[in-house]
């Protein structure tokens, strides 16, 4: 059981591209102490103990555990994920089965979401006055999935939307949320469109086996990047990149030559990034065919990985049983800028 | 009366490394490899009944206390593992009357999953012991046995009794023997609601109820001088809640089942004795993630068979061998195992010999073969100096192995069936003095591990055991004790401090979960028809992360416990405190346990 709870929490990779890019108004009044920079979840130790937040200062300056400086409580067990969205955080506390919505600029807490509708929760997304929490209900039971939607204005729980089997990362789009269904303890194929205004499943796409990461590029064209099944379940597969294209959902894709695995995707100035065998590979959203030559000075089996303004954020998590780190590197040189010490498995790395 | 309290508190709390006696040939073959005998560097403690029978405790409390062991517990009545000498759970041996009974699946004992009260007798012995037990006796090894004695004998035994947090308790025992038949059954029901408050928080305890069943029974029939039979059996049914940390709440269950089954055949000759033994043990367990979605939960089971023949030859009154062999076969499945088994045979010898007055030493050896992986060729060498009738010097250095587990090998994913056995060398220095009723006595010890098993991330969605971390002990005991009487007034007292020090070697930092620092005491007293009992136990600092960044802080426990028997000692009531001075404290991270508690029981005995 033990080693199935560690898979369970390490199964999942945790790269989160943020959609929400607001101007703030005024730049002249503070608004807290943590609105310049950005934020690193960390899952916390596997079975007993608390996830925290680690916040990095522009300029570089690191604060850990700041939720529980601010709020003088423990977060909870296994953080997921966190969503900015305006001046609203949303933490996911995965086994704790809550939603922590917190004042971004100052990390005080604002609400707690939780009850028979928060299962096991993993992402959220926001948008068009709503948020969207997935959840996996009770890991062994591969029927019970489900999104929740709340209402981001009273954080009440607005309805429920069954899903298929490990419902992880979501995408929205308009009035189109894509959710990814990875597979949860199994491994799945599919990305569920719902319609955000009525909660209906538009379609569902078949896409490779274990969507891991879901974005939108420049042209509203949605690429999904699957791992493919692993070894061990005896029927391993190739990863894949699905192309989803925007308005009709068409899908394309490119498969991986070899058994490869990658995972991580990110987007930036018209080029995919992503993880793979310790590498980093870059894939230009117009180019014919996956890279076969990995970028230099950028490898690493990286927890986390986001691309921001021609830098590389890339966690470690080390031994799994104590603090982590994340490092910093120019993109184009391949230069190691900084290293930094997180809390325990981080798992996220959030950018306002 | 007064003298058998007095025996009562002579044999309480410890007593130790009894000397060698190559004159009782019945002594090697009653007490097989645990024997002081064939044991001379090494401690052996014996926990007698009168104190594993005086209340219904758990197994690891009563060892934390009686032994200064540390067990870390998920929780009052959850998961308990023992460490021994900074060693994991998985190495330190746990035998049933000379047969392990580590997890085939997981390579440890939840000594929550043992109930003390049905045994008549603990033994313990510290230091690396493969070599005489076998496989996971790095740290040490603890024997729970039943004691078989062919005398005119009846007997029955009641234990029932309550307390905090709507616990339940009752045992049966009854024993009935003659010269040539021997009987004992014994069963015994326990339950907890265990919904204690978490001290210092609104929260409690919740999703933290049990119960548990045991039954065991042993018969035994000597055909004459030479040659006695036995049959054992032993149940242990546990249904508990796993209970919520202070993070996250729970709703998972865990319900196992342990059945064990041993014959026994000895023969005590003049020259010779020996011991044949077949034992057929079962283990199984059901996990809910969920308690009440009952149909999809994850389960795991083992079975295994072990035949063990011993044979010890008296040379003369200087010298004697022993030699064993043993072959266990083993099947395990589950949902995250596919059926699998292994075969493993290994052969021990060793040579007793006493070269002069107050001089005597061991050397033996064990090599073996398996159908899983290689068993490597371990060693042992013992000896024990009596300086004069009261001082003594004993020494030991061994060679010792783990096996890897089922899980280890075959779990499903991770599984590394590529795994070798993990390898340990360590060695103790003791020095012990007795005098009338007073002992003190200490040693040193080290251990060096290499090869560990250690769940590691090959990817990040993949990880696997390998044979990656190597460790390195080191450690001072010290145990003193003294008993005395003044008018109809008995007094005995004893403590116990423990240092160990047990390093991940490519870190250099202390491991998790093990204390540096342990201490216990006991302080005992009677008087006419009462007893009064004072316990307490100190566990250090102990770090919870590998880089040993965080830690949970030190406690200090105290129990006290008061008795007074009634009509002609057949009944005896008792009343015990736990954790006296309301201690809060976790012996897991942020599992807390359980405040000031209170227990009652009834003791009858016929």
């Amino acid at each position: 059981m033990k080693k199935s709870n560690l898979l369970f929490y390490v199964v999942f990779l945790a790269v989160f591209l943020s959609s929400c890019s607001d101007d703030e108004a005024d730049p002249i009044v503070p608004k807290g102490d943590y609105e310049n920079g950005y934020f690193i979840t960390n899952e916390g130790p596997f079975q007993n103990g608390s996830g925290t937040i680690t916040f990095v200062e522009d300029g570089g300056s690191v604060s850990q555990n700041v939720y529980k400086t601010v709020n003088a409580e423990d977060l909870g067990n296994i953080v997921n994920s966190m969503h900015i969205a305006d001046d609203k955080g949303y933490i996911v506390v995965n086994n704790s089965n809550k939603v922590v919505v917190v004042n971004r600029f100052t990390m005080e807490k604002e609400d707690v979401i939780l009850g028979d509708d928060i299962v096991n929760p993993r992402f959220f997304v926001a948008g068009g006055g709503k948020g969207f929490i997935s959840n996996w209900g009770d890991p062994l039971n591969t029927e019970d999935d489900f999104i929740t939607v709340i209402s981001l204005s009273t954080n009440e729980v607005l309805s429920t939307i069954p899903v298929g089997e490990g419902p992880e990362k979501m995408l929205l789009v308009g009035e189109r949320l894509y959710v990814c269904l990875q597979g949860g303890y199994g491994n799945n194929n599919k990305v569920v469109v719902i319609n955000a205004q009525d909660n209906s499943i538009v379609e569902t796409l078949t896409v490779g086996d274990v969507p891991n990461s879901i974005l939108l590029d420049r042209n509203s064209d949605i690429w999904v990047l699957c791992q493919g099944k692993p070894s061990y379940t005896g029927d391993e597969t190739n990863g894949s990149l699905f192309k989803i294209e925007a308005g009709s959902n068409a899908l394309s894709s490119q498969e991986f030559t070899s058994v490869q695995h990658p995972s991580l995707l990110n987007y930036e100035d018209e080029n995919l990034y992503y993880n793979l065998d310790g590498k980093v590979y870059r894939f230009g959203i117009n180019d014919a065919e996956l890279p076969t030559e990995a970028l230099t000075g950028l490898n690493g089996f990286y927890y986390a990985m986001n691309i921001d303004n021609g830098e590389l954020y890339a966690t470690d998590a080390g031994d799994y049983a104590s603090e982590g780190t994340m490092k910093v590197f120019n993109l184009v040189s391949g230069d190691l800028m900084q290293t930094i010490s997180t809390g325990i498995i981080p798992g996220q790395i959030v950018f306002p | 009366m007064r003298q058998i309290l007095f025996l009562f508190l002579l044999t309480y709390g410890t007593l130790c490394a009894q000397d060698g006696s190559i004159n009782n040939l019945d002594e090697i073959v009653l007490k097989g490899n645990f024997s002081p005998a064939i044991n001379s560097g090494y401690e052996v403690q014996i926990i007698a009944d009168s104190i594993l029978k005086e209340s219904y405790e758990s197994l690891g409390n009563l060892l934390q206390k009686q032994a200064n062991f540390y067990f870390k517990q998920n929780g009052n009545g959850m998961v308990s593992s023992i460490s021994l000498r900074g060693t994991s759970a998985s190495q330190t041996g746990v035998y049933w009357n000379g047969i392990s009974i580590n997890s085939a699946l997981n390579g440890q004992t939840d000594f929550n999953t043992l109930q003390g009260n049905s045994f008549d007798e603990l033994e313990v012995r510290k230091g690396g012991g493969s070599v005489l037990l076998g496989n996971g006796s790095i740290g040490g090894a603890i024997n729970l046995k039943d004691k078989l004695s062919f005398e005119d004998r009846q007997s029955a035994f009641l234990l029932a009794g309550g307390g905090s947090y709507e616990t339940y308790f009752s045992q049966l025992t009854a024993i009935w023997g003659s010269d040539q038949f021997y009987g004992k059954i014994s069963g015994g029901i326990q339950s907890s609601v265990n919904d204690y408050d978490f001290v210092g928080t609104d929260l409690k305890n919740e999703n933290g109820d049990y119960q548990n069943y045991n039954f065991s029974a042993l018969l035994g029939f000597k055909i004459n001088d030479y040659h006695s039979i036995s049959l054992n059996a032993s149940v242990f049914d546990n249904d508990r809640n796993l209970s919520r940390t202070l993070s996250a709440e729970s709703f998972s269950n865990l319900e196992s089942k342990d059945r064990r089954f041993l014959l026994d055949w000895k023969y005590v000759g003049d020259r010779i004795t020996s011991s044949l033994k077949a034992a057929f043990l079962h283990e199984d367990f059901t996990y809910l993630f969920n308690k009440n979605i009952t149909d999809n939960g994850s389960y795991g089971e083992s079975d295994r068979f072990i035949a063990k023949y011993d044979f010890s030859y008296f040379l003369n009154n200087k010298m004697f061998f022993r030699s064993g062999l043993e072959y266990e076969n083993a099947g395990g499945n589950g949902s995250s195992i596919s059926s699998v088994t292994r075969n493993d045979a290994t052969a021990y010898v060793l040579m007793h010999h006493e070269p002069f007055d107050r001089f005597m030493y061991n050397a033996s050896f064990r090599l073996g073969t398996s159908s899983a992986y290689e068993i490597p060729f371990i060693y042992s060498l013992d000896a024990k100096y009596e300086l004069s009738n009261r001082l003594s010097l004993r020494g030991a250095f061994s060679t010792n192995y783990r096996l890897p587990t089922f899980n280890d090998l075959y779990w499903e994913p991770g599984g590394n069936p590529d795994l070798k056995p993990e390898n340990s060398v360590s060695g103790e220095l003791g020095l012990d003095f007795k005098q009338n009723d007073f002992y003190i006595g200490g040693a040193v010890y080290f251990i060096k591990s290499e090869d560990l098993i250690q769940w590691r991330p090959v990817t990040q969605d993949f990880w696997q055991p390998q044979n990656v971390s190597d460790a390195s002990n080191f450690g001072l005991e010290f145990s003193t004790g003294y008993n005395w009487t003044v008018g109809t007034h008995n007094f005995g007292v004893s403590g116990k401090y423990d240092y160990s020090i047990a390093q991940d070697d490519s870190i250099e930092k202390q491991l998790i979960y093990v204390p540096k620092h342990r201490a216990g005491g006991i302080l005992d007293y009677s008087w006419e028809k009462w007893r009064f009992n004072y316990n307490l136990q100190y566990i250090g600092e102990v770090f919870i992360t590998t880089s040993n960044s965080q830690s949970l802080d030190a406690y200090s426990l105290s129990d006290i416990s008061l008795y007074r028997t009634l009509f002609k000692q057949v009944i005896t009531l008792g009343f015990k405190v736990n954790n006296l001075f309301n201690e809060n404290y976790q012996s897991v991270a942020y599992r807390p346990m359980p405040g000031r508690n209170y227990l009652l029981q009834i003791n009858f005995k016929i």
